[in-house]
């Protein structure tokens, strides 16, 4: 089985984030780029299932990314992905969902997959419909949320999460998932993994690899971005050291009845 | 683009409040686009639904009971709402930012080659130009984003960002025909309902999260509860508690988990790491209860009380609960 996990590099999530209202983008400076640490979950899922599988199964990593940040990368290989692909073109800034997902979808089918594991849960302006638009071009099924995948013969049995519980599917290979929080912790790179990971290939491909027949970037897509601010200040409000439980309570109470809250 | 199009989340019938905070914001919009308002329900329980939908502000709701919706994983759905897109004519499809709600958006921007503004918190209709307010980063940012011109947008909505508002003069109630040719693939083997079918933690107009200083899953119960139940609201958890498996991870608020903006928003032992603070920062009026003063949490709180949460809640509870008698 070949796994293909689709992972982002992002801006730290645990960085305190800044706009810069003229170029409407993140203020990037002293925000260390890293592997969306919500990816390694959807790695981790591919790793567990390689595992299970055995045999021939191998796992590879894709992401869109600047060339520039291709080392970044090499946190999957080390966690033990076989090899990675990154497509990397200026033509792609500021794509949007639509185009993004058109790029990626034909990377993807040049890549070939069983499984597809798309990442890309993060909080750096993603929408959450790439997997589903993504699921469209390659016309393939999508199964998202998945805490449990278990590999039977040609097909999957998944749980997955839904907005009021959970639920149990059978589908088919080949097929798309997206994993939940709840998959598993992700694993340690360990220091042997670490070392194999500098003999990994990280494939490249640029636009012009894909065959695309329309254009992306900022031209090519469906949205624009035509301000980013930053929200209302948010100040320090009254702080108040309560001795016991009455007078504690008793700040807030009165707190909540001026704003008329209660 | 200047008809509106709503798809309604809903389960046997049931539906979370978003699907009328969209209808009726579906109506402003067409209005001012100069088009229709419209919606579709399917599966299960939908001709019920639509019945109670009628008395929202809806020109045409499209109706199918189909059980295929119920039997097969959001194919059929994207069938379904791709062919009511079409039967609506150039349209804005809004569709809840629930998780069910992100799927349907992202297989639309493939099937209706439209784009998508996510987690729409307002919006704005300059020269026939469809524009959404989002708060992006964890809400660092608010940005503006436009639709282009082109047949479909898509935008998915906020629970809690718009208010409901029944009324117009009935909706039509129409069939809508089984998409053919379709072939599904991925079943629905067990659907298991863990809540009420409605979104008690987005849509709660008062959220009381519970975090590590509460030291063990007890205190949501004995604690947090009774002081949700008084302000008519819901319990919510930093991810240090769900990690500890003190309650379910479909209670955490924060980058990992669920994003709320409620009026009223109580934070209870919860240190205000930036993973919580990006899921609740925009909630209307935040207060702390924490036993440190220093914790991050107090620098985006309107009320910090520095004290025992264990002495401090239960007599708060009371108090909400004599100001109601």
């Amino acid at each position: 089985m070949k796994i293909v996990v689709t992972v982002k590099l992002v801006p730290d999530p645990n960085a305190e984030k800044r706009i810069d209202t003229s170029t409407k983008r993140l203020v990037r400076t002293g925000v260390e780029t890293v592997l969306n640490p919500y990816d390694e979950y959807a790695l981790e899922a591919a790793l567990q299932l390689k595992e299970k599988a055995g045999g021939d199964t191998t796992v590879t990593v894709f992401a869109m990314a600047p060339e520039s940040l291709k080392e970044t990368l090499r946190k999957a290989l080390a966690m033990g992905a076989d090899d990675a692909v990154l497509l990397s073109d200026p033509a792609l800034e500021g794509s949007d969902v639509w185009a993004t997902s058109y790029a990626m979808s034909h990377a993807l089918k040049k890549i070939g997959f069983d499984l597809l594991i798309v990442g890309g849960l993060s909080d750096d302006g993603s929408t959450g419909a790439t997997p589903g638009a993504l699921a469209e071009y390659l016309q393939t099924p999508l199964v998202t949320n998945v805490r449990k995948a278990d590999a039977e013969g040609n097909s999957l049995k998944l749980e997955r999460e839904t907005d009021t519980g959970y639920q149990t599917v059978a589908a088919p290979l080949p097929c798309a998932i997206t994993t939940a929080l709840t998959f598993g912790e992700p694993r340690y790179a360990s220091l042997k993994g670490i070392m194999g990971a500098k003999k990994k290939t990280i494939a490249p491909l640029t636009v012009g690899d894909l065959g695309l027949d329309r254009e992306v970037g900022v031209s090519g897509s469906k949205t624009a971005l035509l301000a980013a601010n930053p929200p209302a200040a948010r100040g320090k409000g009254q702080v108040v050291e309560a001795a016991d439980g009455a007078t504690g309570a008793k700040a807030i109470f009165d707190f909540l009845k001026e704003r008329k809250l209660v | 683009m200047k008809n509106v199009l709503v798809y309604v989340q809903h389960k046997g019938g049931v539906t979370p409040k978003v699907t009328f905070e969209m209808a009726t914001e579906a109506r402003k919009l067409a209005d001012q686009l100069g088009g229709k308002a419209h919606a579709v329900v399917v599966g299960k329980g939908s001709s019920q639904l639509a019945e109670q939908l009628k008395s929202y502000p809806l020109d045409t709701i499209h109706v199918n009971d189909d059980a295929d919706v119920d039997t097969f994983l959001l194919d059929p759905v994207v069938d379904y709402v791709e062919a009511a897109a079409r039967a609506a004519g150039p349209s804005l499809v809004l569709v809840a930012n629930t998780l069910t709600g992100k799927d349907v958006a992202g297989r639309l921007v493939g099937r209706l080659n439209a784009g998508v503004c996510a987690d729409a918190t307002d919006f704005k209709i300059d020269g026939g130009k469809i524009e959404a307010i989002m708060p992006k980063m964890g809400g660092a940012a608010i940005t503006t984003c436009a639709l282009k011109d082109g047949d479909y947008g898509i935008a998915t909505i906020r629970p809690n960002a718009f208010s409901a508002q029944a009324g117009g003069s009935g909706a039509s109630v129409q069939a809508i025909e089984k998409p053919s040719g379709k072939t599904y693939t991925v079943r629905i083997e067990n659907d298991v309902e863990e809540g009420t079918g409605e979104l008690a933690l987005e849509e709660a107009p008062a959220v009381v999260a519970g975090g590590r200083g509460l030291g063990g899953p007890e205190p949501f119960d004995t604690l947090l509860k009774p002081l949700a139940k008084e302000l008519g609201g819901a319990v919510g958890a930093s991810r240090a508690a769900a990690d500890a498996g003190w309650v379910p991870y479909s209670l955490q608020i924060g980058q990992t988990g669920k994003t709320v903006s409620p009026n009223l928003y109580i934070a209870v032992g919860i240190s205000g790491a930036i993973q919580h603070k990006v899921g609740m920062r925009s909630s209307g009026t935040i207060i702390a209860i924490n036993k440190d003063g220093a914790a991050p949490i107090a620098e985006f709180s309107d009320l910090t009380v520095v004290g025992d949460a264990f002495a401090i809640v239960p007599e708060l509870t009371k108090l909400i609960a004599a100001s109601k008698s």
